[in-house]
């Protein structure tokens, strides 16, 4: 049994030691974690136009919530792919943990995408994506899906042989290219009344225009359908100002205050909206996961829902439509960390 | 026994002893008492933290269900004071709008407007279109169908006096959509047939400042929060509104809705809520309170780790103290058998063990102590009789004389005397004289080398009268080694014996030398004749004791042998070298350095 005394010695201070080990892990666990920082790079930031608006708050309340600096920085205008490039840069510079982007254009930031992600820094895409597969997490709509749903429901309010045009935003830009793809889906054999497409770069004016120029080009017109928010909301108004509300029906996609109220008016007959909050918060939620070598996903589809006038007061798209912030008020402990 | 250093070795002794086994058995049982006391403690602080903090929970949800109650109780007030004012009649069903009215309503509306930031908007709708909100200067919805609004269709023909909506979006000012909870009264036009028919609704939307923050005064520990449900389970309130909206957090509203209980637990690990539920008879509003379990048990964890500090020093303790039982215990034992193993290898200095203790180990010890000095005593007593018999057997060698030698000498000088020749009588007989005082009245059994030298003399000129033409001697001493003590009958017994086996058998004459120096701090005296000398066998046998020269005075080399050996030790004693026919060495050694005793 002597040889035993030393094991026997020694596993009593194994034991003491691992104890107090045990007990400092237990301090120290209970103790923070790193703040991430973020640069989130939309399109676009406009106030009127309730997609960014709603994805940035999303993205906002996800960085309170999980301990994460998120900077969000912007082009003035959604198509200025430049201006978009430039910022992109300067966030580079910056040498955040990670930078969440919806890229403007399909090719033209990759190069500076790369570059970034070889600085170490994790790429997630919200809302669009470009050419190559350089990110590390995409959160989008199923864009494929919210065209198919709008063109459903056009199919579902036109008669067989009703004209329709489309307006899209930006051509080439993988949102649009997907839901006109959807879109035309949807509408099945309908498809074929689809008589032109026409690009508004999402600006209003653009768009406003356009769809005039339309509503002249196709006295028969029966439907405009825009492909975001710039161009079914300019093309709501160029039917509303034209009083052309009985005989052409808006469908689009994406809302604002004013697309409600053209709804409300009965200019929008559809809009298959997105979910921006959802997907600005599980845009920050699942790159600050990744940063902190938790369980992620790569592709995240948000979903959308389709509003008609006779939804659009139920609590179900209230809530989608128009966002509850409570940002304002945020419930903090002496940190400064919001917690759930 | 080689002792090992290890630390193991330092707490637990040998693991054999007794010591250890104490130790193993105190310590277990301290411990598991710790061990055992710790658990329970912890156990128990653990529900008792628990059931005071959920009470405590359900008392705070049930304050905060008051308070809202009585926030929406003084709502209420409001609106039965708006709409019971005879203005509002006058303004809503009157044949044509009062402007004084309208002015006297707008003042009302000012007035609370300005007094409550809670309330977002107020205003009274006629189904005859007519309507009067806030200060009448922002645009009403044009596209709002009001019918279409809940709040308004449920007042006007609900039976209660007022109606209490969910959280919903309101429609009703032209641009903005906030969400609101809004309380809408009915109102009667005093003036018309139909009693019950409502022809009016006064509404008060109230934004979430005040209820969020009397949810936020209501709220348990850091990461606690109150929410509120209504009727059907819809969210009315929760800081994370939005965020339940967009399906990206959930409540457990099926649970808090099917329980009858105050609390509930819902989840598991890290992840278990406990819902404090109070619900509003006033409102039909569920009031919840959720708090994490682990963070309600925060304070028991604090608790419970201090208990854990607390029991590993107490353990340290224990390990030492058993440790201090378990060796005061066998320390006695453990001293008393290391006397025993020295006294057991003949060490009696150590045989006085300390006694302190008066207990069976302190007998024991005393019992130990008091044998171990009889045994002293006896094993000295036994030395000293040893001694004594060795000291007579010694004298009782010594004091031999062979007789033969006595009668040979006397007959030698018979012989030289009927030869006349006198000298030689004189010069053998003053030889025998001294020889025989010598050997007989000198009663010390230590001499000096002279005395033994001067003994050999006398014995060699006798010797050389009787064997004239036979042998010749010298002696030749160091005189500084005359001193040293020396056993008697040492030297003379070796000559004699050179004598008889040496040089008698010669043919010619031979040659005796004694030599006397010193030699690495011994005394060496030599024998030296140039005799027969002896072969390998004689001199192998020549210590043995049956080797007694009868002719001599009886005591062989086996005797001086012996004798020098008890008296110096083994290492000193009488060597023999020798070659035949070339002659004999006879070499004694002793002690150089005895004090001299004479």
């Amino acid at each position: 049994m002597r040889k035993y005394r030393k094991w026997i010695a020694a596993f009593l201070i194994i034991c003491i030691a691992g104890a107090a080990a045990g007990m400092i892990y237990y301090r120290n666990a209970t103790g923070g974690e790193r703040r991430l920082s973020m640069i989130y790079i939309p399109k676009v930031v406009d106030g009127t136009n309730d997609f960014w608006t709603s994805l940035i708050l999303g993205t906002q309340m996800a960085a309170k919530e999980y301990n994460t600096e998120i900077e969000v920085m912007a082009p003035e205008e959604e198509n200025d792919i430049e201006g978009q490039n430039r910022i992109l840069k300067e966030a580079v510079e910056k040498q955040p943990d990670a930078i969440l982007i919806s890229p403007s254009s399909f090719t033209e930031s990759d190069s500076l995408i790369q570059e970034a992600k070889d600085r170490g820094i994790k790429i997630t895409y919200i809302d669009s994506y470009t050419e190559q597969n350089i990110q590390d997490i995409t959160v989008a709509t199923d864009n494929v899906e919210a065209g198919r749903q709008l063109g459903k429901f056009a199919a579902s309010i036109l008669e067989p042989d009703d004209q329709i045009a489309i307006v899209a935003h930006v051509k080439g830009v993988s949102t649009a290219v997907e839901r006109e793809q959807g879109f035309r889906d949807g509408l099945g054999q309908m498809a074929d009344n689809i008589v032109d497409v026409v690009y508004c770069d999402s600006s209003y004016e653009k768009s406003f225009k356009l769809t005039t120029e339309l509503m002249e080009k196709y006295p028969e017109l029966k439907m405009v359908a825009g492909m975001n928010e710039y161009s079914s909301v300019g093309a709501a108004r160029a039917v509303k100002t034209a009083g052309a509300e009985n005989q052409i029906q808006v469908v689009g996609v994406d809302s604002s205050q004013e697309a409600v109220q053209l709804m409300e008016k009965g200019v929008f007959k559809g809009i298959v909206v997105q979910k921006a909050f959802k997907m600005g918060y599980l845009g920050v939620e699942e790159t600050a996961r990744l940063l902190r070598g938790q369980n992620y996903e790569t592709e995240i589809d948000s979903g959308c829902q389709l509003v008609t006038p006779d939804n659009m007061y139920s609590s179900e798209i209230e809530k989608l439509l128009f966002p509850f912030n409570t940002l304002k008020t945020p419930k903090t402990n002496e940190k400064g960390e919001v917690y759930p | 026994m080689k002792k090992k250093f290890s630390p193991g070795a330092m707490f637990l002794g040998r693991f054999n002893s007794i010591q250890s086994v104490i130790f193993a058995m105190v310590s277990m049982l301290l411990l598991g008492a710790v061990a055992i006391v710790t658990v329970i403690s912890m156990n128990y602080t653990r529900t008792s933290v628990f059931d005071n903090s959920s009470l405590y929970t359900q008392t705070i949800i049930q304050q905060m269900n008051q308070n809202i109650d009585s926030y929406i109780d003084y709502m209420e007030n409001i609106s039965y004071l708006v709409s019971s004012n005879e203005d509002v009649q006058s303004y809503l069903f009157g044949e044509e709008t009062d402007p004084e009215a309208r002015g006297r309503i707008l003042n009302q509306f000012k007035t609370i407007l300005d007094s409550r930031n809670d309330i977002l908007n107020l205003g009274i709708i006629g189904e005859n279109g007519r309507m009067l909100i806030n200060n009448a200067q922002r645009l009403t919805n044009p596209d709002l169908d009001i019918h279409t609004q809940e709040w308004y269709t449920n007042a006007l023909e609900g039976s209660a006096s007022s109606y209490l909506s969910s959280s919903h979006v309101q429609h009703i000012i032209s641009g903005e959509r906030p969400w609101v909870i809004t309380l809408s009264r009915g109102i009667r036009n005093k003036s018309s047939k139909s009693e019950n028919q409502k022809e009016g609704v006064f509404f008060i939307d109230l934004n979430y400042s005040a209820i969020s923050e009397l949810c936020n005064q209501s709220v348990v520990g850091n990461q606690g929060y109150a929410f509120i449900l209504d009727a059907d389970g819809n969210i009315v309130y929760h800081p994370q509104q939005q965020q339940l909206y967009n399906e990206l957090q959930t409540e457990n509203i099926s649970l808090i809705m099917g329980t009858d209980k105050d609390t509930v637990l819902s989840g598991k690990g890290s992840a278990e809520k406990l819902y404090s539920i109070s619900r509003s008879e006033k409102t039909g509003w569920t009031v919840v309170d959720c708090v994490r379990v682990e963070e309600l048990l925060r304070k028991s964890n604090k608790a419970q780790s201090l208990y854990v500090l607390v029991a590993m020093g107490l353990m340290i303790v224990a390990l030492f103290f058993s440790r201090f039982i378990s060796r005061s215990i066998t320390q006695p034992i453990q001293q008393l058998c290391d006397s025993m193993a020295r006294v057991q290898e003949g060490d009696f200095s150590v045989s006085d063990v300390v006694v302190d203790s008066k207990n069976e180990i302190g007998s024991l010890t005393k019992s130990f102590n008091v044998m171990t000095h009889r045994i002293q005593d006896l094993m000295e007593q036994n030395i000293r009789e040893q001694e004594a018999k060795r000291k007579s057997e010694l004298k009782a060698l010594q004091s031999q004389i062979n007789p033969h030698f006595l009668y040979n000498t006397l007959d030698s000088i018979i012989w030289m005397a009927e030869g006349k020749k006198n000298e030689e009588v004189v010069l053998m007989t003053a030889s025998l004289a001294r020889l025989l005082r010598q050997s007989i009245s000198n009663e010390d059994e230590v001499v000096s080398i002279g005395q033994e030298v001067e003994y050999a003399r006398g014995y060699l000129t006798i010797q050389k009268m009787r064997y004239k033409d036979k042998m010749e001697f010298q002696i030749d001493v160091d005189p500084s080694i005359l001193h040293i003590p020396l056993i008697k009958l040492v030297l003379q017994p070796v000559i004699e014996n050179a004598i008889y086996h040496g040089l008698k058998y010669k043919e010619s004459k031979g040659l005796l030398m004694v030599k006397g120096f010193r030699k690495n701090g011994n005394a060496v005296l030599q024998v030296i004749d140039n005799g027969v000398g002896m072969d390998q066998e004689t001199l192998d046998h020549i210590y043995e004791k049956h080797k007694v020269n009868y002719q001599s005075n009886g005591v062989g080399v086996y005797n001086v042998q012996k004798r020098l050996q008890l008296y110096y030790g083994s290492e000193y004693g009488i060597t023999y070298e020798s070659e035949k026919g070339v002659g004999t060495t006879a070499t004694i050694t002793i002690p150089g350095n005895q004090e001299g005793q004479q």
